[in-house]
């Protein structure tokens, strides 16, 4: 399957320089950045706030996407389960949180206090640009993280963008689910884990501020998009001691580690190739497929984990895989019962905060 | 109780009752104490620490026992109008007899004006049952045992001394009062005004107006809360675009309330209505007593007039409710809630879910099963951070209300939801057919609805208060 990379614009902004300026978490360069080329955009909230402008023109920008934004009302709910006016419009405050550098005084009165018309306001984009891009959002339904650039996940920030799979807020409750492992496990917490197919870094990252001494995470992604977008993102959290990024297919780029992984989880593809085509908008057309799609019944990447796990892991070991949910869970373990039953142990499934079943838990013997 | 008053320093106080007392009586060309009165004591009025109690009165009979006579003697008689009641040391003179009788004639009022304030506020606190109260106070400290429960014998120490600096205090408005009162006897007497004696006065009253302001602030926003910023959130009744017209209305009332007393606003989360107004807006005030201001605006708002939004212009009632919490800093929320009275909804768009969905929600409801309570959570963008912040919210809630109803538990908190319906307005707003602000539990009304609505609430706010204190006392005796 192909990446969707169209449309690369890639910021003249971006240098390690100008990222720099803004209170990242880390004072060394991006150059290190393993082996592609490959430069990840920075996303708005991080970029310097060099546009000037006039706060009636904000205003008026801010009252045509509003309209725009109502006026979807609910079809995009009926045509694809997409989102109604009232999530486009808290999209929009969280745009303008993001792009205008002192939102708080400036747009929380907004329609509230009378602000003088000729005060002018500093931004992270260019008004012309929010036209655009709220458009895209819009129009071409765009993901309104790959228009800021960034997805709030847990307590990070992470940086994504078109190619990267935007973390979903239901992969959180897998950080949460190792957490506990290594509350009560000192030597897993001291051991190397891996985070196959980590995307934008999201799992890869949440695990490793939780490891204790010693402790490390191995990041895979067959994307050299991801692996720039995490490796960025590790950055951002100095977290380039701790976190590995390595380019290939699942456990492939690992086949050092055999049999000496204290953890093993994913977010693998997991929606069966039938369903991609009625997804909502933003996830079907914009997001990368290798991302989502899983196969016929959207278990291939699953199964393939199992072996991973198998291999990879060593005694002790413990492993979490999210699923599409319910059905997928069964199978998963149904199938590592019968075939995987001489290695992997105490399987669980687990289901997320909406009640769907959408983890398979579980320890190497 | 909290002691709210601005920290006095008591070092201080002492130091200027010392200055002034050797300043007035080493003076005999006592154009220094005059003038030094009503610099230092305005500056340090009776307060509710250890200065001497002496310090109120020092400044009055000290003028009275020295030779008054900086200024020319008394011998003027009120009816002379060529007479001028020159003024020593060549400052302004044009103070004829008959604007000093005027300002006479004020001050006399502003003494008897006084006078009855202290002796309301005297009443209202029920001074018997305070001197009954340090009576017991006393008892208990003196009591052999009392120092076995090291926490509590504190804590009755820090009462005792609450009960003792209130009673001290409101006694020394009663001798404050009486002494301005006794200057308006003797000018009376003496058929003259004197300018020191007359400074004297009006300068005692003034300090005491200021002082009486205080205390009853001290006393009306006295609630363990009172002191913090708030959190105000507005939810829009039934009755469509109207009542959420209304709910918008609300938002810029409370914000330009929050403005005029220059407190700092933040609309944290604001969810528009379809055609107009909002369905609901959460504003955060920052600045000192916020809260205890505000926390009487908490209920149901109505109101009436003929609707913009239908063509008929029908006359259209409509109602919000409002919501107060208190903003409290995270280390007064240190209160653990078992994890298992906690129950969290996470709204997600429905389906699959996973991958299958991208839907920024990230809103997060959070119940306390043994009350009920229940907060809902909305502005972050994270799960995360909505849960925190709605725990966060939940706990300030709950003490807020364990404090109301005097629970000494959560568990004992019976369940408290503003609803915006009918009869359950605390304040009504009738634009049409006449205009009218009324507030359905104190009677308090006006007709200016223009200026309420452009945050002019201190008139409201003042008289709940008052309102609620006065409640307060006849419910529960001093506390």
């Amino acid at each position: 399957m192909k990446l969707t990379l169209t449309n690369h614009t890639f910021s003249t902004l971006l240098n390690s320089s100008l990222i720099n300026l803004r209170r990242p978490f880390c004072s060394s360069s991006l150059s290190s950045s393993p082996s592609t080329s490959f430069k990840p955009k920075v996303p708005i909230f991080l970029r310097p706030p060099i546009y000037s402008t006039k706060l009636s023109d904000l205003k008026k920008w801010h009252n045509w996407a509003k309209n725009i934004a109502s006026s979807i009302g609910s079809s995009f709910v009926q045509s694809d389960n997409g989102p109604d006016s009232t999530i486009l419009c808290r999209e929009l405050k969280w745009f303008i949180e993001d792009v205008v550098e002192d939102h708080h005084s400036v747009f929380s009165h907004m329609g509230v206090k009378d602000n003088d018309e000729n005060e002018r306001v500093k931004m992270r984009a260019d008004i012309d640009e929010l036209y655009c891009l709220w458009k895209q959002r819009i129009e071409d339904r765009k993901p309104f993280q790959y228009i800021v650039g960034c997805e709030h996940w847990k307590d990070l920030v992470l940086s994504v963008q078109e190619g990267v799979l935007i973390p979903r807020p239901e992969t959180e409750l897998i950080v949460e689910l190792v957490s506990d492992v290594l509350s009560k496990n000192d030597d897993l917490k001291r051991g190397v884990w891996a985070d196959l197919g980590t995307g934008s870094g999201a799992l890869a990252i949440g695990i490793g501020r939780i490891l204790g001494n010693g402790g490390k995470v191995i990041a895979s992604d067959l994307s050299p998009v991801a692996v720039a977008v995490a490796a960025y993102n590790v950055q951002r959290y100095c977290l380039q001691d701790k976190i590995e990024i390595r380019e290939g297919s699942w456990f492939e780029p690992l086949k050092d580690m055999e049999g000496k992984l204290a953890g093993l989880v994913s977010n693998p593809p997991y929606i069966p190739s039938n369903d991609i085509s009625g997804l909502q908008a933003e996830v079907g057309k914009h997001e990368p497929r290798v991302a989502l799609d899983g196969g016929i019944d959207g278990m291939n990447a699953l199964l393939h984990l199992c072996d991973g796990a198998d291999l990879l892991l060593k005694s002790g070991g413990f492993f979490a895989f999210e699923t599409n949910g319910e059905k997928q869970c069964r199978e998963l373990v149904d199938y590592m019962k019968s075939n995987r039953s001489a290695s992997l142990c105490d399987l669980e499934i687990l289901a997320d905060f909406a009640g769907i079943q959408r983890f398979v838990i579980g320890f190497h013997r | 109780m909290v002691v709210v008053s601005q920290p006095l320093c008591c070092n201080t106080i002492i130091t200027t009752a010392k200055t002034f007392t050797s300043s007035s009586s080493s003076s005999s060309s006592s154009s220094s104490s005059s003038s030094k009165q009503p610099l230092l004591i305005p500056q340090f009025p009776s307060s509710s620490s250890s200065s001497s109690p002496s310090t109120h009165f020092l400044s009055f009979r000290t003028t009275l026992t020295r030779s008054p006579s900086p200024f020319p003697p008394p011998s003027l008689l009120f009816a002379t109008p060529e007479n001028q009641l020159s003024v020593g040391e060549g400052e302004e003179d044009t103070h004829t007899s008959d604007s000093a009788l005027q300002d006479f004639y004020s001050l006399r009022r502003d003494v008897e004006i006084a006078s009855q304030r202290v002796k309301e506020i005297r009443e209202s606190s029920a001074l018997q049952l305070l001197e009954q109260e340090l009576a017991n106070l006393e008892e208990e400290a003196s009591s052999s045992s009392f120092w076995d429960d090291q926490a509590k014998a504190q804590q009755t120490l820090s009462t005792l001394a609450d009960v003792k600096d209130k009673i001290k205090l409101l006694n020394e408005y009663k001798t404050q009062v009486e002494d301005a009162e006794t200057i308006v006897m003797l000018t009376e007497e003496m058929e003259s005004v004197d300018k020191g004696l007359y400074e004297e006065a009006s300068s005692v009253i003034k300090e005491l107006n200021k002082s009486l302001d205080r205390f009853e602030l001290t006393q009306l926003l006295s609630g363990p809360y009172d002191k913090e910023g708030a959190v105000i959130s507005i939810t829009a009744g039934a009755g469509g675009t109207d009542a959420q017209d209304w709910a918008d209305m609300l938002l810029r009332m409370y914000v330009r309330w929050a403005e005029k007393q220059r407190y700092k606003t933040r609309v944290v989360e604001k969810s528009p209505g379809e055609e107009a107004g909002i369905k609901s807006a959460t504003v955060e005030v920052e600045g000192r007593y916020a809260y205890g201001y505000l926390s009487g605006e908490k209920g149901t708002h109505r109101i009436v007039r003929q609707s913009p939004f239908n063509s008929k212009g029908l006359r259209q009632t409509s109602f919000s409710g409002v919501e107060v919490m208190p903003l409290l800093p995270e280390e007064s929320l240190n209160v653990e809630i078992p994890e298992e009275d906690l129950e969290y909804n996470f709204s997600r768009a429905g389906g699959k879910g996973g991958q299958n969905v991208n839907k920024i929600e990230s809103a997060v409801r959070i119940t306390h099963i043994p009350t009920g309570v229940t907060l809902r959570c909305t502005e972050e963008r994270s799960q995360l951070a909505n849960k925190v912040k709605a725990l966060r919210r939940l706990k300030a809630k709950l003490l807020v209300i364990a404090e109301e109803q005097r629970a000494s538990e959560f568990k004992q908190i019976r369940g408290d939801v503003v609803k915006a319906e009918w009869g359950q307005q605390i304040r009504n707003y009738v634009f049409h057919p006449y205009k009218l602000v009324k507030d359905v539990r104190t009677g308090q009304e006006t007709t200016d609805i223009t200026s309420v609505m452009d945050g002019e609430l201190d008139l409201f706010i003042k008289s709940y208060l008052k309102h609620k204190f006065s409640m307060t006392l006849s419910t529960s005796g001093v506390n």
